[in-house]
């Protein structure tokens, strides 16, 4: 603590805080272009000069920290003229087109000169033009650098956030230009980050040019649906169509940051495919019908099966009240358990994943497992399946020197800020933490004497489970020695324990060992559907109802279901939001299990093959249409905010099931039209939502105070077991017989399932279905990035375009599961995410 | 005879021959043989107005013939009945004097009080009010206006000063009732 005066008033505070730090903090306004809060300070546009008394020139705030005894002036005139001084010389080489500019309204240069500025300048000299027109620099930023004020922030998100680094400064003073190298034409990540960190008009959002001024915006409090990351965003709309979907500094767990998924997958919404009416099916033929008539024949087509041969299947996607009613819908009126929400993964994976993540313990953040001395990224792609979290991890690790280590199988930008990377064959997570475990425990052995998991992996040992997980002995003995030497662990666990439950065992041991060793041990889960962890803790599970309670009877899961209707025993089932049809393993299986069903029901917002299976089809709406809470994947409860009325018929899927469940429970107990209703339910029956605080400060703000530890759900004390699965992946790929590579899939970092393949620009991104190899094995197989190959299962053949990426393991081919052209499922054995192929050059 | 008398006398007389009476008529009379003070507004005349007039906006073109709005909605921010709309594209192929043109602007008459706060706003002085104030109509959709007719060159070019009354045919035709000026015949308005 040091004692400064600011503008006379005595203060402490913190040594080495920045001057501006604790000036904003007292409240006074200092106005900043280059700085930004979570980037290196470069202390270049002299904006925030204050005086210290006794020193004759001004000093930048945003880089001088506090000394004691220091008198500092924010507002002597000498500063107020200083500031506008800075003004008028960044005015005289500025275009000044605010007509014609999309940041006119909203820009931060505007802003200022407005409050501190001259309102008039002097200089008559022709201002420097970089170029003339406006260039792209990628299919959703244009640049104009006339109007640049040489900030730099655009420069310092890509590298030290994005992790990209395609953007530099060239030249210098007046011909410095922030640009792409040689200004071409940028293959980076989309991201959009530069554009939403630019105060001025230079990087601007090509989807959105000329659409509008930011006054004529309608804007609501949203959230990104297309991974668990929860980054808050804000959406806008102009004459009914969604035109702009931006993060604000300061709000939300991702601030100013998104992927390119959040930033631009929101024309979804304005889509011209959405379904607008119910259909019914009529004399074999879907057409178009009331809604009378659509819940008239749901009446009919429920009432008529029985519960144990009925089904429902409910997106992550869907809201915490929609899935809470939905479960409540099944497991109440119509006393069937076979509800699910993870048509990929069977419900004993998330049982155990669940487990292994200690989600019953209830939220986390991640700033807290960020503040561990060591982070173990492991099981997933992060950074192209939760880019956010991939920046907070690479902002937090370089500011603070965490020591991060990651293991995968696939190389990942995430990989140059870790200190280990560890690259294992696919699926073999279990035998990598399973090796880490028992290292771990070498010293702890009475603690775990009695665990059937660890004297299952003990049994094996640790070189054959090395082995296995293609990674060698000393570099699993490094990573447990960098556990070793941190008080504080945070382990970042993926989807893949999901697709390859057998890791999760393995990964509660390591978890349990770490805290036998008395660490402090942080698990976050990260998923890659909005609300799947929602999903879950509503209670959309066969076996587990809300809060993780264990359910008297163990309903069907997605799986159940399916094998229920292939054998024509199943009566009804009713889907909500997801395409079960080209999304679940094993080539037609589901087409043709639906297929035997007797009354389906699909409530979707667009026309989906497995909607034209359907007898009844409800039209829903998207996240911009309605009201609601997710939960993301550390357990943090954020809500949505409607603003745009439902295209067309189509009603709010809350709406639909409130009157579907009415019509079941004969009663008037549902408010049809009220999501705050349910809410209130939610919190009164799910004793972990009873506390969370969905209140939010949407202000934009110039602080980052981005943890809003009151969102998080409490825990609970339910206890979950771990499933007995072993081997499967590797019995799975034996069965096979290898053939060369490895087949693994995951999102896109352009995608999230199928949904986002129906936004435009989201698709201007990458044309046609990719296969992703290694350099190594390319090299080996003669085939360079870009070309065409067959892949070869034994169950699908494919033809894709061949990339490359650097770091990735030997032997691992990969495909999004994104690709409408390539549906990867149809090369897996049904519920596994693992096969053997060969690739060729066609 | 007294003064008083005397008074009273002549005023008898005037009154017994209705002399104020006839003075009146008079008047009266000799505006027989002055012309009208009225324009013969529809029928063979219109009010040229002065260019400080404000009537149906009109947008304009620079010496190039390149349009002169940019599209930057500030008209529509600026008008206190918010009735222009202005929806901005992006035009590469030289139409305006920027690549950010009108795809629409419109002003909806039925709502504008000609305030002219849409032509202080503008900063390429785009849009005008003009001198056109025949804007009754018969049906809601003519109440609105948009960029092709206002960008059309004005009846009344911009040299003419106005405040004059000209020659003016009434036609009736199926599109409505017009009264085309002939601005080459011109009469002072009659003070
Ligand atoms: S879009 Fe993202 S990755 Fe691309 S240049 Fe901008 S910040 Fe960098
Ligand atoms: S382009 Fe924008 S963010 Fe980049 S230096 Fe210029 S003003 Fe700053
Ligand atoms: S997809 Fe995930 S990381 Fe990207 S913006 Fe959406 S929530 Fe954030
Ligand atoms: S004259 Fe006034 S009311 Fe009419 S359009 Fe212009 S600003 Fe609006
Ligand atoms: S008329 Fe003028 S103010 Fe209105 S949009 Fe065009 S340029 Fe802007
Ligand atoms: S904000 Fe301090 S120098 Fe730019």
């Amino acid at each position: 603590m040091v004692n400064i005066k600011i503008n006379g008033k005595e203060l402490k505070v913190e040594a080495g805080k920045l001057i501006l730090d604790a000036a904003r903090d007292e409240g006074h306004d200092i106005p900043t272009f280059c700085y930004q809060a979570d980037l290196m300070g470069i202390g270049s546009c002299r904006m925030c000069l204050i005086e210290i008394e006794g020193q004759k020139k001004l000093q930048p705030s945003c880089i001088t920290p506090v000394m004691d005894g220091m008198s500092i002036l924010t507002d002597s005139p000498t500063v107020v003229s200083a500031r506008s001084s800075m003004l008028e010389f960044l005015l005289t080489d500025h275009a000044l087109d605010c007509p014609v500019c999309d940041k006119g309204g909203e820009c931060e240069l505007q802003d200022m000169v407005y409050k501190h500025g001259p309102h008039t300048g002097r200089h008559a000299e022709p201002k420097h033009r970089h170029h003339g027109k406006d260039y792209v620099l990628s299919p959703v930023i244009i640049k104009n650098s006339n109007r640049c004020v040489q900030c730099t922030k655009c420069v310092r998100v890509c590298s030290e956030i994005v992790g990209v680094g395609v953007l530099g400064s060239i030249g210098r003073g007046i011909h410095q230009e922030e640009t792409s190298f040689f200004k071409t034409y940028l293959d980076c990540d989309h991201c959009g980050n530069c554009i939403e960190v630019c105060p001025v008009g230079c990087f601007m959002r090509l989807p959105y040019r000329y659409t509008s001024r930011s006054w004529d915006l309608k804007s609501a409090d949203s959230i990104c649906t297309y991974c668990a990351t929860g980054c808050r965003v804000v959406i806008e709309e102009r004459d009914g169509l969604l035109v702009r979907s931006r993060a604000q500094l300061g709000v939300g767990l991702n601030s100013e940051t998104l992927c390119a998924r959040g930033r631009f997958g929101y024309d979804i919404v304005n889509s011209d495919d959405r379904l607008t009416t119910p259909m019914v099916k009529k004399y074999g033929k879907l057409e178009p019908a009331t809604w009378e008539e659509a819940f008239g024949a749901i009446r009919k087509g429920f009432r008529s099966s029985s519960p144990a041969r009925t089904g429902g299947l409910i997106s992550p996607r869907m809201t915490n009240e929609e899935i809470y009613l939905f479960s409540k819908l099944f497991k109440g009126p119509l006393q069937s358990n076979n509800v699910d929400s993870s048509m990929r993964w069977s419900p004993e994976a998330v049982e155990g994943f669940a487990a292994a993540t200690s989600m019953t313990a209830g939220g986390v953040s991640i700033f807290d497992c960020m503040d561990s001395q060591s982070v173990f990224v492991v099981g997933t792609q992060l950074s192209d399946e939760n880019p956010v979290v991939d920046y907070i991890v690479r902002r937090i690790s370089n500011a603070n020197g965490v020591q991060v280590a990651i293991a995968s199988s696939r190389g990942m930008k995430l990989d140059s800020c870790a200190s280990q990377t560890l690259r294992h064959a696919p699926a073999t997570e279990g035998d990598l933490l399973g090796a880490a475990a028992l290292l771990l425990a070498d010293k702890d052995a009475v603690r775990f004497a009695g665990n059937a998991d660890f004297n299952s992996i003990k049994a094996t040992g640790i070189d054959t489970l090395a082995a296995r997980s293609g990674v060698s002995r000393s570099e699993i003995e490094a990573l447990v020695s960098s556990f070793g030497s941190s008080e504080t662990v945070g382990i970042i666990a993926g989807t893949e324990f999901l697709r390859f439950p057998e890791g999760s065992a393995s990964l509660a041991l390591v978890v349990e060992a770490l805290r036998g060793a008395g660490k402090k041990v942080t698990v976050i889960p990260v998923l890659d559907r909005c609300n799947q962890r929602g999903a879950w803790e509503m209670g959309a599970h066969p076996g587990l109802g809300t809060a993780y309670s264990r359910e008297g009877v163990k309903g069907l899961g997605f799986a159940g279901m399916m094998n229920t209707a292939s054998e024509g025993k199943l009566d009804s089932i009713y889907i909500v939001g997801e395409n079960p049809v080209v999304e679940y393993g094993d080539g037609n299986f589901a087409r043709d299990a639906i297929g035997k069903v007797g009354f389906v029901v699909v409530q979707d917002t667009f026309m989906t093959e497995t909607a034209a299976l359907a007898d009844v089809i409800l039209p829903g709406v998207t996240f911009a249409e309605k009201d609601g809470t997710y939960t993301n994947q550390e357990g943090r409860v954020q809500s949505i905010n409607r603003l745009l009325p439902p295209p067309g018929d189509a009603k709010r899927d809350l709406e639909i099931i409130s009157t579907i469940y009415n019509i079941f429970s004969g009663t008037d107990d549902v408010p049809v039209k009220k999501s705050a209703g349910i809410f209130a339910e939610i919190r009164e029956k799910v004793s972990t939502y009873a506390k969370v605080d969905l209140s939010f400060n949407n202000e934009k703000n110039t602080f980052n105070d981005l943890d809003n530890k009151e969102s998080l759900v409490g825990g609970s004390s339910a206890s979950l077991s771990m499933p007995q699965v072993t081997g499967s992946a590797a019995s799975s790929l034996a069965s096979d017989g290898h053939a060369g590579f490895t087949l693994v899939t995951g999102n896109h970092l352009y995608h999230s399932g199928r949904l986002s393949l129906r936004s435009e620009i989201l698709g201007g991104f990458i044309k046609g279905a990719i296969v992703e190899i290694s350099e190594e094995d390319a090299d080996r197989l003669g085939i360079t990035s870009g070309e065409k190959v067959t892949v070869a299962g034994s169950r699908y053949k494919a033809e894709l375009v061949l990339k490359t990426r650097k770091g990735s393991a030997s032997g691992v081919a990969f495909i999004a599961e994104n690709y409408n052209d390539v549906p990867v499922h149809k090369f897996f054995r049904r519920g596994e995410s693992v096969a053997s192929v060969k690739i060729a050059r066609s | 005879m007294s003064e008083k008398c005397k008074a009273k006398l002549i005023n008898f007389v005037k009154k017994s021959v209705f002399a104020d009476f006839i003075r009146g008529l008079y008047i009266t009379f000799s505006y027989n043989f002055e012309g009208a003070m009225t324009l013969k507004y529809p029928d063979s005349e219109k009010w040229i107005p002065y260019r400080r007039f404000r009537g149906l906006h009109t947008l304009n073109k620079n010496s190039e013939g390149k349009e002169l709005c940019v599209a930057c909605e500030l008209c529509s921010r600026a008008c206190p009945t918010d009735c222009i709309t202005v929806i901005p594209e992006e035009n590469d192929a030289g139409r305006g004097i920027a690549d950010r043109v009108a795809k629409v602007w419109e002003v909806d008459l039925t709502r504008c009080m000609f305030c002219g706060y849409c032509e202080d706003a503008c900063p390429t002085t785009a849009v005008r009010l003009g001198r056109e104030y025949e804007l009754a109509c018969t049906t809601l959709e003519r109440g609105t206006r948009s960029r092709d007719e206002l960008l059309l060159p004005q009846p009344v070019p911009e040299a003419l000063t106005g405040g004059v009354v000209a020659k003016a045919r009434f036609i009736r035709s199926a599109d409505g009732i017009k009264v085309v000026a002939e601005l080459g015949k011109v009469r002072q308005r009659k003070l």
